[in-house]
């Protein structure tokens, strides 16, 4: 009960915030990109199976960057409205268990990215139907789509970012400063995707920035069990570290 | 167990990671229903306490009574009592003055009712969808005491509450601070650096400095303290006999003229007397009261 009564207070203190504007414009990216291009250059280049191939090249673009950077971002701003309103203090003399004040931060989070996976996909299916009246003689209401698929890749992107949340959660709490936790999230990020489009390092199965590559690269898919529960352990432990960390640091100075 | 008082601390000391001791052996006893002015200079260890009794920070050494309960061991059933203004006001600056309450609101088990009785307390009920950002320091002040009023609390910690505030609005938190008292029987703990600023409305003064705890007891304490502390300032054409004719007084030589201490200004007419009975020219003859103020400053410079 007093879980869900922070949860109320922790959703309530979003409001009007850049972090629910900023999960909903994130989600529309790709959607719009998708639109842009079908306005200039048509629907032309999806005559194969053109439903589920634009749901496919949603899903990767998000999964390989959108969603990642929309995470390292979410994960600092969300904390960052203690921080920069010096609220810590009245949070901590609350009658919560920091326990509860943790927990409750970290479900706003998730909160946050489900959102945004769910946004972007009611996005993208408007793009398609938008498309569908643009040029209709594609018939994209009338091709088969694979919902299956399109569960199954939003669930491995969740799930593999599950490490990266975790670990830039943790550093969102820690920093006042909103510039080191975003910088350290998007250098880790970037190293992370070279890791695996530039030099297939084998080290990227440990490398929690690189996992969310693991669900849309064709060739990583035999690894992608593995990383899904390396992921899940990963977040595990920085959460726990981080909740220790959180417990007893002093978060009002 | 100790019911008659709201807060308890025993042997309290606290010291920040390798620095001196902010606290040492402060032993605090706010009685129930008292509204209690904590003073001492910047950086004497109120904000220390007062964090410690709010469980801000981790009590490192001593004991912490609140409501006759160990803080330690009851934390979360004694904050549902305590309403707090630590330092600065803690508010979501995007948020209007309803809705910051409404954060905290189910915490306390307060009614939405309440967010309003608590709004038209301070006088910020008209304040509609203004967010907290667009308000003055006073009005900041005001949203941050309704927070601490939120819950009905049985005890109000102030830290420093006027900071920033202009005079109309130090004297409408002191009336503010009074009702509540007067009206809820609330205990309310109020820290300051100046004494003057709350000895209009405090029962009972504790005095920290350097992290010890100087002075605690009742005001009328501290102005018998202060009577104690008057002293007749006097100049005559001969200091030396003067100093002799009030020798049972214990004169004290202060560069060309005597004092003496004084309790009615009674005693200096008679003192008077006596110089003039054995020919002595009187130059000056000038009672000085010590002030609680003075008395403050006198009570935390003798200590460092």
């Amino acid at each position: 009960m007093s879980l869900l009564i922070s949860l109320r207070s922790e959703a309530l203190k979003t409001k009007r915030t850049a972090a629910f504007y900023f999960t909903l414009i994130g989600a529309a990216i790709v959607p719009l990109i998708y639109l842009l291009n079908v306005f200039t250059d048509g629907l032309s280049d999806t005559k194969k199976d053109p439903l589920n191939a634009i749901l496919r090249l949603n899903g990767e673009m998000n999964g390989f960057a959108f969603f990642p950077l929309f995470v390292v971002l979410v994960c600092t701003l969300l904390p960052q409205i203690e921080h920069r309103n010096n609220t810590w203090k009245q949070v901590l003399t609350a009658p919560r268990s920091k326990a509860t004040v943790f927990v409750a931060k970290l479900l706003n989070v998730q909160l946050l990215l489900l959102l945004f996976l769910v946004a972007n996909h009611v996005f993208i299916f408007l793009a398609i139907v938008i498309a569908h009246f643009a040029d209709p003689s594609v018939g994209l209401l009338h091709q088969p789509l694979n919902g299956t698929v399109v569960l199954t890749r939003a669930a491995n992107t969740y799930i593999t970012i599950s490490a990266l949340c975790a670990a830039q959660f943790w550093m969102g709490l820690r920093f006042r400063n909103f510039i080191v936790p975003t910088a350290i999230g998007l250098a880790f990020w970037l190293t992370g995707t070279l890791m695996v489009l530039e030099y297939h390092s084998r080290a990227a199965e440990y490398f929690p920035y690189s996992f969310q590559l693991f669900g849309i690269m064709p060739n990583l898919r035999p690894q992608l069990v593995q990383v899904v529960w390396t992921s899940l352990a990963y977040g595990a432990v920085f959460l726990l570290l981080g909740y220790w960390d959180f417990s007893r640091r002093r978060m009002h100075q | 167990m100790n019911n008659e008082y709201a807060i308890k601390t025993t042997g309290l000391s606290y010291r920040y990671a390798k620095g001196a001791d902010t606290l040492s052996g402060v032993n605090l006893e706010v009685e129930r229903g008292s509204i209690y002015g904590f003073l001492g200079p910047n950086g004497s260890g109120k904000t220390t306490t007062l964090s410690l009794l709010l469980g801000l920070l981790t009590n490192q050494q001593g004991d912490i009574e609140i409501f006759g309960q160990r803080l330690h061991t009851n934390r979360i059933s004694i904050l549902k009592r305590v309403g707090s203004l630590i330092e600065s006001p803690s508010l979501y600056g995007h948020l209007t003055a309803r809705e910051n309450l409404e954060v905290y609101r189910r915490d306390y088990g307060a009614s939405k009712a309440r967010i309003d009785e608590v709004l038209e307390t301070v006088g910020l009920a008209g304040t509609g969808q203004k967010v907290a950002k667009r308000f003055s320091l006073g009005m900041k002040q005001r949203l941050a005491i309704a927070l601490a009023l939120l819950s009905n609390p049985e005890l109000l910690i102030l830290d420093e509450p006027s900071n920033g505030l202009d005079p109309a609005g130090i004297i409408e938190l002191r009336e503010l601070i009074k009702r509540l008292n007067k009206t809820y029987g609330m205990t309310i703990l109020i820290s300051s650096h100046l004494l003057g600023e709350v000895e209009k409305m405090v029962s009972h003064v504790g005095i920290i400095f350097n992290g010890k705890l100087l002075f605690q007891g009742p005001l009328s304490s501290l102005h018998s303290f202060q009577q104690k502390g008057s002293r007749l300032f006097i100049k005559t054409s001969d200091n030396e006999i003067a100093c002799r004719l009030l020798q049972e007084r214990r004169p004290e030589v202060v560069n060309d003229s005597i004092s003496v201490a004084f309790k009615a200004m009674s005693e200096v007419a008679a003192i008077n007397k006596t110089l003039t009975a054995h020919n002595l020219d009187v130059y000056l003859l000038q009672p000085k009261e010590s002030d609680l103020e003075q008395l403050f400053i006198d009570l935390t410079s003798t200590q460092s």
